[in-house]
């Protein structure tokens, strides 16, 4: 990665983020994915242990468009992408703004594969239109979320395992962060406790040795998320301890999430529960449930969808390492 | 105070000690927990370490305060200050001046940090002009070479000169270092 190029110039800045919003659009219209576009005030957000929205009365600003789009899938949309503006609370640094671009779409049918082949294709056809000199990532790998943790902490998991077991597999590093979370949640329900046991691990492992792991590889993509950490995706049917998630990095950034969606809405209300109570335990706000989304989840149709951090890829194919050199945002504001 | 009010130049109580926010960076693993890395520097020691917090977590703001004040006199109390708003003075121990009272001349305008109301430390501004008191006879047109001498300044603080230097010249120091920087021509 080049240091310290500084920020774009304000012509440069319009012409990299028209290119690359052109090419996201060309990309989805080939792939026969119709475009939408979902309110950004809504009624209530993905409920997420570390996503704050902000408020927006008598709504929230939304944090990622999945909820509504999941509800248009419902509803025979058939495929959809959308380019979102989302907000998040106090997500503020170098590879972080409040407000930023969601690239979300959705594709019929329980696989992964097909999302992660478009973030492969995707990620090329942005850095091809805005010129980025022979930064496109040649090489993607396919990586298994635990067979990472083996290679870079030691630690053997097998994805269920309940907070002390948790505790007892890992490295004293990770430990004292995990024992640390699981001192705050002694008197949570145990799911609560599960939850975040494991996301204080994934929290620590990522800042510690999966990073830096990361540095060495183009195209990563991390697979085979342990179920604790499933989000809003389904586990595994064939290994429960196992959840169909994955996150998609260029050059050690984060750009992307995917998931097979979730349609069991008994599960979900489940997991928005336990998410709340985990919140409970960190002194944050419960979030509201949206209980038009749980009614209808049980008619989404099998499908997979996946969010791309559109000013991340940005930011990467001008060769910069901060959002705000490409950003256009005006400042002053 | 919430973490997510944490940014560079913020300061920051810590084990009874300020400390003031140099390097700053979010970063937010997947789904995971925000995390804060901070590169802090203890405002009275210069010591600096590093520090995470995470998202939900609270930190203590450091009352801590500069004040611009003019250097008066030195006595048995230490080293005495006057604010240049209040005229109040106070004065510092020997300790907390430390090697800065080898450039502190009469009059001189220096920061004097606060930390909860008391004086802890002194910033003097980084290039000063002092007049040489003391040094053997300057070297004519020897202007070239890197050698340098011994010469004593106004506050009878001793410091390497280039061979020209002669007694009476003004020289600019950076406070700093402690190094000479240029004669001023008068």
């Amino acid at each position: 990665m080049a240091a310290e190029l500084g920020g774009l110039a304000w012509p440069a800045r319009v012409q990299i983020w028209d290119a690359a919003l052109a090419a996201v659009r060309g990309y989805f219209r080939d792939q026969g994915l119709r475009e939408v576009s979902t309110p950004v005030r809504v009624p209530a957000v993905a409920v997420e242990p570390f996503i704050d929205p902000i408020a927006a009365p008598p709504g929230l600003l939304a944090t990622s468009p999945e909820l509504a789009m999941k509800r248009l899938l419902v509803r025979g949309s058939g495929p959809i992408f959308q380019i979102a503006h989302v907000f998040r609370r106090a997500e503020i640094g170098e590879r972080h703004s409040e407000e930023f671009h969601l690239v979300e779409w959705y594709r019929l049918g329980a696989d992964l594969d097909p999302l992660l082949a478009d973030v492969e294709a995707l990620v090329a056809r942005v850095f091809v239109a805005t010129g980025s000199n022979g930064h496109v990532p040649k090489t993607w790998q396919r990586a298994r979320f635990l067979e990472v943790v083996t290679a870079t902490c030691g630690a053997a998991l097998r994805g269920d395992e309940d907070p002390g077991q948790l505790l007892a597999a890992l490295p004293p590093a990770l430990a004292d962060e995990v024992s640390r979370a699981a001192d705050t949640s002694a008197d949570a329900e145990p799911r609560a406790r599960t939850l975040l046991a494991w996301t204080a691990f994934f929290t620590a492992w990522s800042d510690m040795f999966f990073e830096p792991w990361l540095k060495g590889h183009e195209g990563t993509h991390l697979v085979d998320f342990p179920a604790p950490l499933a989000a809003l995706a389904i586990t595994d049917p064939a290994r429960p301890w196992l959840a169909r998630r994955a996150e998609c990095h260029v050059g050690g950034l984060e750009i992307a999430n995917g998931y097979v969606e979730l349609r069991d809405a008994e599960e979900q209300r489940r997991r928005f529960a336990a998410v709340n109570e985990l919140r409970r335990v960190h002194g944050a706000p419960a979030l509201p449930i949206d209980e038009d989304f749980l009614a209808e989840l049980p008619g989404l149709p099998p499908c997979a969808g996946i969010a791309l951090g559109l000013d991340r890829l940005i930011t990467l194919a001008a060769c910069r390492t901060r959002l705000a050199d490409v950003s256009l945002a005006l400042g002053g504001g | 105070m919430d973490v997510s009010e944490l940014r560079k130049n913020a300061k920051v109580q810590l084990d009874g000690h300020p400390y003031v926010v140099v390097e700053f960076l979010f970063v937010k693993p997947g789904k995971g927990q925000g995390l804060y890395k901070c590169k802090l520097k203890n405002m009275i020691t210069g010591a600096v370490l590093d520090r995470t917090w995470r998202s939900g977590e609270k930190f203590d703001p450091a009352n801590v305060e500069s004040r611009k004040m003019q250097y008066l006199f030195k006595d048995q109390n230490g080293f005495t200050f006057m604010d240049n708003e209040s005229y109040e003075q106070v004065a510092l121990a020997d300790e907390i001046v430390g090697d800065d009272s080898a450039f502190l001349l009469d009059q001189i305008s220096v920061d004097v940090l606060f930390y909860n109301d008391r004086p802890v430390g002194v910033t003097l501004p980084s290039h000063i002009v002092m007049t040489i008191t003391e040094c053997e006879p300057g070297v004519k047109g020897d202007t070239a070479t890197n050698a340098t001498k011994s010469a004593t300044v106004e506050t009878g603080h001793k410091i390497q000169v280039p061979l020209f230097i002669r007694e009476g010249d003004k020289v600019k120091i950076d406070t700093r270092t402690g190094a000479y920087v240029e004669r001023i021509n008068t």
